[in-house]
């Protein structure tokens, strides 16, 4: 009888347990590790606001995102940055710019004060680049908008300046760079390439302009070897007078042909019209196709030059982050690799051979970094570039709906997203495509990337 | 619980002392029994990936846990005989799984599987050794759900309120196969494998949702005692 007593007990403790507030809660927030501060060093991914002045402030914009808080429209639609995402996450206070300027066009208000920001420990700016200063939109580029682009090498001693040489230890310090020295290093060669490419093509269109209407215009004479040759002569030396025009070296070839015997007939526009024409259009052919071959082997003997020089940045940024981060007492450093910058919306606007060139120099620039950062506790290389090309081909389990459209549409900086907002982004839901422009995600996307990077955090054992 | 377990521990031990002290006795017809033990209980699971927004095969994985156990047994006939296992909640850790592997515990939630078997048992009642084997219908009912920082981290980070998330209430069958010993008239000792088919759907504050497939399996071990 005891027995059935204890039994009966314990299944009235059973059911008091069982309705004892049975609803789902949050539980224990609490992570691991209670960080002191958020510290970023890197380019426009990390960038909240560097260039929030002048005009693109005035236009709504400041991130290289869709800006402003439009969770109205649509929840992910935050206008927050991953490491705004990160921070708040991790209980720490909203990030801050350290600097803000601008050194652009004052016509344009694209010329604001630099001013550094005491206590603010985001100094990632938009163009920056690893260790050299000019990147995309500085003003030594000839670019109007004057972005600082301060290299990260610079970014972390101007920190360490500030905070009596050395992190404390207790910081989230998170790294992401390198992409602007794919961008830039790939602009100079394309400039190049394409220089290359005309000169060869103007070269071979004037000398297929010559042969086509020297042949064209000696047909007719009662000796057209002789002919050809009175008129490639007279071809040449008009065209090496100073002041000759097109019509001039033209008007020469048909003197030069008419006065040839029984080629009279050539002088008349009606006949010779035809043929210049005829010449012309050979000449554009022959320069387009050498022009273009052309432009493509610069472009081939000088790509290992570019995918050497990104190997040699990766090697230059993980030596930064061993030397002057971890070597100066960081113990949780976050290093983002370059995403898959050939899947962007820039890269496949690129020849194929060009999206070749870029894969290897993201490749060269990963592989240095990751060699170089080699195992340590307190590094984290994070594989952005695998989670980024896997969602560019596989972006339904991730929620992306587009990866491959730009969701910012025109603005008065062109359509980059630094001043992309709810105003000015392409008609229809774009709230889950990846790309806000050519290069830069959305809100979703940085929200993927804040999540990413946190699972790594969380298998790292630091979350 | 650890008190529990203990007390537990020294009823079996008791009850194997008294297997030597009395002669074999019956389960038959009409005859009430009362059991009471430890019931382990393991969930194979197999998990579906969190639906979109996650990482590519972001998977679950659910630990095991040990409660006690409390058996009404009534027999119908000398082999046919119905059984409620009742108990404490199973409190089971959730893991991340699969891509997210690593990432450590992501919540927990408590189980009540209350399971009513119909079973079969062998050879005559007065037999010292009746092997069982039974089919039962089980109630899973989940609560208190609970989530953790790093549910939130992984799927909401920054975004300022914590994830919760519920699973599905479920009825399942089971499939059992054990083997009672008779101690003496009064006492038994009891070995029970249970096999339950049992899944699930998690559903969480941020919309995404999670099919599992439980399959729990259940070691029980009570002794019992016949009114």
């Amino acid at each position: 009888m005891r027995h059935t007593n204890f039994a009966l007990a314990l299944l009235t403790a059973a059911a008091l347990t069982a309705c004892g507030g049975s609803s789902p809660t949050g539980g224990d927030q609490t992570l691991k590790t209670k960080f002191s501060a958020q510290v970023s060093f890197g380019d426009s991914l990390s960038d909240i606001g560097t260039y929030a002045v002048g005009i693109v402030k005035a236009s709504g914009g400041g991130q290289y995102n869709i800006n402003g808080d439009n969770t109205a429209k649509n929840t992910v639609l935050t206008g927050k940055n991953w490491t705004e995402l990160l921070a708040a996450q991790f209980g720490l206070p909203a990030p801050c710019p350290a600097q803000t300027g601008l050194e652009g066009d004052p016509s344009k208000g694209m010329s604001v004060p630099i001013t550094n920001h005491p206590g603010c420990y985001n100094y990632a700016q938009g163009g920056s680049r690893v260790t050299n200063p000019i990147g995309p939109g500085n003003k030594a580029t000839g670019s109007p908008l004057g972005q600082m682009t301060v290299p990260v090498v610079t970014q972390v001693a101007s920190h360490l300046a500030v905070s009596g040489g050395k992190f404390k230890g207790d910081e989230l310090v998170t790294v992401l760079a390198g992409g602007n020295d794919v961008l830039m290093q790939l602009g100079q060669l394309s400039a190049e390439a394409t220089a290359a490419g005309k000169a060869e093509g103007d070269k071979v269109g004037a000398q297929t302009f010559a042969i086509s209407l020297a042949t064209q215009l000696a047909a007719g004479a009662t000796n057209p070897m002789t002919a050809f040759q009175a008129i490639t002569v007279a071809i040449a030396t008009e065209s090496a007078r100073p002041g000759r025009t097109d019509q001039s070296v033209v008007q020469a070839a048909v003197t030069a042909a008419a006065t040839q015997p029984g080629n009279m007939a050539v002088a008349s526009p009606a006949v010779y019209g035809p043929m210049v024409v005829k010449a012309q259009a050979d000449a554009t052919a022959a320069g387009t196709a050498a022009g273009a071959k052309a432009g493509a082997d610069y472009a081939a003997a000088n790509g290992p030059k570019l995918v050497a020089a990104l190997g040699t940045a990766g090697a230059e940024l993980a030596a930064l982050v061993k030397t002057q981060i971890v070597g100066k007492g960081a113990n949780f450093v976050v290093v983002n690799n370059v995403p898959d910058v050939a899947n962007t919306p820039s890269g496949k606007a690129q020849s194929a051979a060009a999206q070749e060139l870029i894969k290897a120099m993201v490749n060269a620039f990963n592989t240095q970094l990751k060699n170089g950062l080699g195992d340590d506790p307190r590094i984290l290389y994070v594989d952005l570039f695998s989670v980024s090309h896997d969602q560019a081909i596989n972006p339904a389990p991730y929620g992306l709906t587009n990866v491959t459209t730009p969701a910012c549409g025109p603005n008065v900086l062109g359509t980059s997203s630094l001043v992309c907002n709810a105003s000015n982004v392409i008609a229809g839901d774009v709230s889950h495509y990846m790309f806000a422009d050519d290069v830069h995600p959305t809100p979703f996307e940085y929200s993927l990337v804040a999540r990413y990077v946190a699972t790594q955090m969380m298998i790292k054992g630091w979350l | 619980m650890k008190v529990r377990l203990n007390s537990a521990v020294k009823i079996l031990g008791l009850a194997a002392a008294m297997a030597f002290a009395g002669a074999a006795s019956a389960q038959s017809a009409g005859q009430w029994t009362v059991k009471f033990g430890v019931d382990k209980l393991t969930p194979k699971v197999e998990s579906d990936n969190f639906s979109a927004p996650a990482l590519p095969s972001s998977k679950a994985d659910i630990g095991s846990n040990t409660q006690p156990v409390l058996i009404f047994d009534y027999g119908m006939t000398d082999n046919v005989s119905a059984e409620l296992a009742v108990g404490t909640p199973y409190k089971h850790k959730i893991y991340g799984a699969g891509a997210i592997a690593g990432v450590g515990q992501l919540g927990s939630v408590k189980a009540l599987p209350p399971t009513a078997f119909l079973q079969y048992r062998f050879f005559q009642p007065t037999a010292q050794v009746r092997p069982f084997v039974g089919l039962g219908a089980t109630f899973a009912y989940f609560m208190k759900e609970t989530g953790s920082g790093r549910l939130t981290t992984l799927t909401n980070p920054g975004g300022g309120s914590p994830t919760t998330f519920s699973l599905e209430n479920k009825l399942a069958y089971s499939l059992q196969a054990g083997v009672a010993v008779n101690l003496n008239q009064r006492w038994l000792a009891d070995v029970a494998f249970v096999k339950t088919k049992l899944s699930t759907t998690a559903h969480f504050s941020t919309g995404q949702f999670q099919h599992l497939k439980l399959d729990p399996e259940a070691i029980m071990v009570t002794v019992g005692y016949k009114f």
